[in-house]
């Protein structure tokens, strides 16, 4: 028997009291938040509307809802598969402004840095701009620069860059050291010696996290779109408020495509590798 | 002995080729790595982002009076700097709603984040194969076989992925139109998208459980739900915990952001600072979500440690 379980303090475990308390927690959050069960039961059209918007789900649109469709608009299909495009492209570009900047940022915050004033303001960068969520960040640049599409992608790229670095500083730390001190040692430079003994052991599973967070990205290019910028979200919430729920279902069904398509593959690559 | 040396030199070239064809690659991840660089090619070509429009002049004085102007506390746009007036143009914002706001996206994350939890410790042990079958960890022959049981995983799973794969700003959205501006569209939105995931992750962590002790219980005779309720969700308790905060954090996340919908979080006061365009008190609130988001980040993982 572990010796530490004989003198335990508590007279339950850890995980009891943690779990007392999120129950806890649950209970005065519904007080906090002055929630009445009441607010619960849809008003009268609630239920209309859920209806219409499930049984909607059997027949997505193949064709605009709309009566009247403005000359030159592309067949309804077309615009799908268009936004869907879009929504890639505005995850790639972030993604690739995020890796190049994650792997400098992970460099300067892993030991490999070298020194601990270096790391220590490089973890702070990588802590705020984490910490404001990739929407929080478009809005504050739209503020800036005013709507464009450029800004969306800064947008996604800097908490991205963030996350990365985290995960690529961590990963440099756990990798296998001895050939970037035997370069060290035969005079190699600080940055050759990562480039060349470290970093290369580490590349697989740098790769794989980094192709799990292209999945994520293309979620918050789509998600962006509810915030005026045109991704898939952006014609979901169209559809939506035009109250076109068969639209709304075929936007869905191609994002969810793209998105589980993403999910697997990423997940066989995680499998092969602990990220 | 110069001959000698070449041939040394040689064997160490072949050592080296041989270090080199034996490291350890997949295919999997090149195909990625390609598949990723093409995207990402495709991207830079295409003129959906228009770069360069970023420079352009109007963007540029955009860009300026927004950091000289806009950006900076009202108090002290005319008056030049002083802390006092810094401190109470702070301390106003936070009385007046920022404080109640952060209560406020904090709870909706912590209640969301407990109907997921407690929905998916009912849903998850039904998407495992290992435990919904004929006879779980019985005897393998009466396991496989098509009947009710693969039936009740494969609804349970695909469910789970219905749940998930729809954003939960959907779910806000269709939620809002349902039940109008309280604060349970946006936790219900939460809930349904996380008991998504957490249900996923669940079912797959039953399923990796060592088999062992749950196979020599069921051989003396435990039930299903004994085997449940008794071995397999203690065992697979302390995994379950870790996807929780991890959840917990990305839920703090996201009722920040899901207030922009109309529902009183930091989101909603966010957007309407920007309504009005006063952009110093947005960027503040902004500044205190990440904050608040530090602060949960730190707890979560604190207890985490302390658990494992």
């Amino acid at each position: 028997m572990d010796p530490r379980e004989l003198k335990r303090p508590l007279p339950v475990s850890r995980r009891g009291v943690v779990l007392f308390s999120i129950a806890a927690l649950g209970i005065i959050a519904a007080f906090a938040l002055e929630l009445s069960p009441q607010d619960l039961a849809p008003h009268a059209g609630g239920v209309e509307i859920a209806r219409e918007f499930f049984s909607a789900a059997l027949s997505p649109a193949i064709d605009y809802e709309a009566e009247f469709v403005p000359d030159g608009a592309p067949p309804f299909l077309i615009r799908t598969l268009g936004a869907i495009r879009r929504t890639l492209v505005f995850a790639a570009f972030a993604m690739s402004l995020a890796i190049v900047a994650g792997l400098a940022l992970g460099f300067l915050a892993s030991s490999g840095s070298g020194s601990a004033t270096i790391q220590l303001i490089a973890r702070l960068i990588i802590a705020a701009a984490r910490s404001v969520h990739e929407l929080l960040w478009a809005v504050v640049f739209l503020a800036a620069f005013g709507i464009s599409p450029a800004s969306a992608v800064i947008a996604i790229a800097i908490p991205f860059t963030g996350v990365l670095a985290k995960i690529f500083s961590e990963l440099l730390d756990e990798a296998p050291d001895d050939a970037a001190y035997a370069l060290r040692a035969a005079g190699t430079s600080r940055l050759r010696a990562f480039l060349f003994g470290r970093l290369p052991s580490a590349i697989p599973d740098m790769a794989a996290y980094s192709f799990y967070r292209f999945e994520c990205a293309v979620r918050s290019s789509a998600v962006l779109g509810f915030f005026g910028f045109e991704t898939i979200g952006y014609y979901i919430k169209a559809s939506f408020e035009n109250l076109h729920y068969h639209e709304v279902w075929t936007y869905l069904y191609a994002l969810i495509a793209v998105v589980l398509a993403f999910e697997y593959w990423s997940a066989a690559l995680r499998k092969r590798f602990a990220v | 002995m110069s001959a000698h040396s070449s041939i040394e030199s040689a064997d160490r070239t072949l050592a080296i080729r041989d270090l080199y064809r034996t490291r350890p690659r997949s295919r999997l991840v090149r195909a990625s790595v390609v598949l990723f660089a093409f995207f990402a090619l495709y991207a830079f070509l295409s003129p959906d982002v228009a770069w360069s429009d970023l420079f352009s002049a109007r963007r540029r004085s955009n860009l300026s009076r927004f950091v000289d102007h806009d950006l900076i506390p009202y108090p002290l746009r005319d008056s030049g700097f002083s802390w006092s007036a810094l401190t109470e143009w702070a301390g106003n914002l936070m009385r007046s709603h920022g404080l109640e706001a952060m209560a406020a996206t904090f709870w909706i994350s912590v209640l969301a984040i407990v109907i997921a939890g407690l929905a998916s410790l009912l849903f998850a042990p039904l998407g495992a194969h290992t435990l919904a079958n004929r006879e779980p960890y019985g005897s393998s022959a009466k396991r496989s076989g098509h009947d009710a049981w693969r039936a009740l995983v494969g609804t349970t799973r695909v469910a789970a992925v219905l749940l998930r794969a729809i954003p939960e700003y959907v779910w806000a959205f269709l939620l809002l139109a349902m039940l109008g501006p309280t604060a349970w569209p946006v936790i219900i939105a939460l809930a349904i998208h996380n008991t998504g995931i957490l249900t996923r992750l669940g079912s797959e962590t039953i399923e990796n459980l060592e088999v062992a002790p749950l196979e020599s219980l069921a051989a003396v005779g435990a039930s299903r739900r004994q085997l449940a309720t008794l071995v397999a969700l203690p065992l697979a308790l302390p995994r379950f915990l870790l996807y929780f905060f991890y959840r917990f954090e990305t839920c703090i996340r996201e009722a920040t952001v899901l207030g922009m919908l109309g529902v009183v979080s930091l989101g909603y006061w966010i957007a309407d600072a920007r309504g009005r365009q006063n952009y110093d008190e947005m960027v503040f609130l902004v500044a205190l979500g990440a904050v608040l988001i530090l602060l949960t980040d730190l707890v979560s993982y604190t207890v985490r440690r302390w658990i494992r």
